[in-house]
């Protein structure tokens, strides 16, 4: 296992997907939450509320961008072929498996972390420049460290499992987007007391959105893990017995 | 000791489709044995059912008597290349060797070994997508070596190499064998196998044609192109 996490590591060190993607994640965390945080009246971003919500605006870029390196991590696999010499070297498949979600998870909180620094340090220095007071509690201000992580870690691994299943990395990609643009938003939108419950809006609530129809954070964290397993589980099957 | 490899009744089926129909061979330690059979007769199934890729519908593939996923350290066993384009663009040839011997438990400094070895020391530190396909097979046949295996299986490894890298191979795969080792090619190159091969397994539509020594086969009478065609031909109706 441990031979084979080593190979995972490095296989995502050495090309540049992890990196360009974790350049989008943070690129994209700092465009939102500058645009939001320089165009916001002064009296709308003084509450706490609002300030939580500008926050995992930005802290949600990487959960999502988590979940895409996880996906890519295993997809480029069938992509470019590299699985077979893969499972050539080391036949145990759900060993194979089992490293690439932990190397995804490690992985996964890299983008947590790009996302967390790089939202925490362009809000708070655009409220320092407009003479806006940091209100965030101190619990809410770790839930929004923490919950990032955890959630991006987890997502990761959803990531993976998704990558198992679907396998084409096209096909892959469209599929979470769709997902995490229509059925999660429309979901929620439409019918919250169910929504809440989609991963996507679980990983929300753990990285700390302040929404009243969102779960708990904690729950939100058992949602998702709930969600991860089940995904694995059928991941599992299809990387028994599947031909590649 | 028994056979190296040994196809049991083997059968695949995809769908109505059966690529693979009762196949019954072995290969011996020690010999190079040539795989062939027109496009389509199901060689590449075969070996990927051989290196546990794909599952038998029916019937045993046997690599040293067990089921390849039952070996304790494959790579030390088994090296095999199926497709040579089976490689990530961005990543040099280098780190594609290093990912795998991290794998494979094999320290690091073998990739420079193999790297030198298949003559590819020179680009190893360019990215794979401006190899050329003679490059990205010895790439390929230097991540099958990285575990200095008993036994090569390797898929068409003459495809896109250069009248000097052809010989190059042969040569290679002969001193292979005569180190008591055993490969097990497959290929489309007839002139080539018959100057390489001690043994041949002939199938056509997933069926066994002939399990033969080459000697058997082919004599001054016959190439062994004549002998393929023949054993191969399409029934006259």
């Amino acid at each position: 296992m441990s031979h084979q996490l080593r190979s995972e590591l490095l296989k995502l060190r050495t090309t540049r997907t992890l990196a360009l993607l974790l350049l989008a994640a943070g690129a994209m965390s700092l465009l939102g939450v500058s645009v939001e945080a320089l165009s916001r009246d002064l009296d709308t971003l003084a509450p706490e509320d609002a300030q939580r919500d500008l926050f995992s605006s930005g802290v949600t870029v990487g959960v999502f961008f988590a979940t895409l390196a996880g996906l890519v991590a295993v997809t480029s696999e069938f992509r470019y072929g590299t699985i077979r010499p893969t499972l050539i070297v080391e036949p145990r498949r759900r060993v194979v498996v089992a490293a690439k979600l932990v190397a995804a998870a490690l992985a996964g909180s890299a983008f947590a972390v790009m996302c967390v620094g790089v939202t925490f340090g362009a809000a708070i220095a655009i409220f320092a420049v407009r003479d806006v007071e940091v209100a965030l509690s101190s619990a809410h201000t770790l839930l929004l460290i923490a919950g990032p992580i955890v959630a991006s870690m987890v997502s990761a691994m959803i990531g993976v499992a998704v990558g198992t299943l679907i396998r084409n990395q096209a096909g892959a990609i469209v599929a979470l987007a769709a997902y995490a643009l229509l059925v999660d938003a429309v979901l929620f939108a439409a019918v919250p007391s169910v929504g809440r419950y989609l991963p996507g809006k679980a990983g929300d609530a753990l990285a700390g959105r302040p929404d009243e129809l969102l779960l708990a954070p904690g729950l939100g964290a058992a949602v998702l893990i709930v969600w991860a397993l089940a995904l694995l589980a059928a991941a599992t099957v299809r990387n028994d017995r599947s031909d590649v | 000791m028994g056979p190296v490899l040994s196809a049991v009744e083997l059968t695949k089926r995809f769908g109505a489709v059966t690529a693979v129909d009762d196949l019954s061979f072995e290969v011996e330690a020690g010999s190079v044995t040539g795989f062939l059979g027109p496009n389509g007769a199901g060689k590449t199934t075969t070996l990927r059912m051989l290196l546990g890729l794909a599952e038998p519908t029916h019937g045993r593939a046997l690599v040293f008597g067990r089921r390849f996923a039952e070996l304790e350290r494959p790579a030390a066993r088994v090296g095999a290349v199926l497709e040579a384009s089976d490689l990530h663009p961005g990543r040099t040839g280098r780190d594609h060797l290093r990912v795998l011997a991290r794998a494979a438990r094999v320290p690091l400094g073998r990739v420079g070994e193999v790297l030198t070895l298949v003559e590819l020391g020179d680009v190893a530190d360019r990215r794979v997508a401006g190899y050329s396909l003679g490059m990205r097979q010895r790439l390929g046949l230097a991540a099958a070596l990285l575990g200095d295996p008993e036994l090569l299986i390797l898929d068409e490894p003459g495809n896109g190499l250069d009248p000097e890298g052809v010989r190059w191979l042969r040569d290679f795969l002969r001193e292979f064998a005569d180190q008591g080792r055993t490969v097990f090619v497959s290929s489309h190159h007839l002139a080539e196998v018959a100057q390489t091969v001690d043994r041949l397994v002939i199938i056509n539509r997933g069926r066994l044609v002939v399990e033969a020594p080459l000697r058997e086969l082919v004599d001054a009478t016959a190439s062994l192109e004549d002998v393929f065609l023949e054993l191969t031909a399409e029934p006259s109706t």
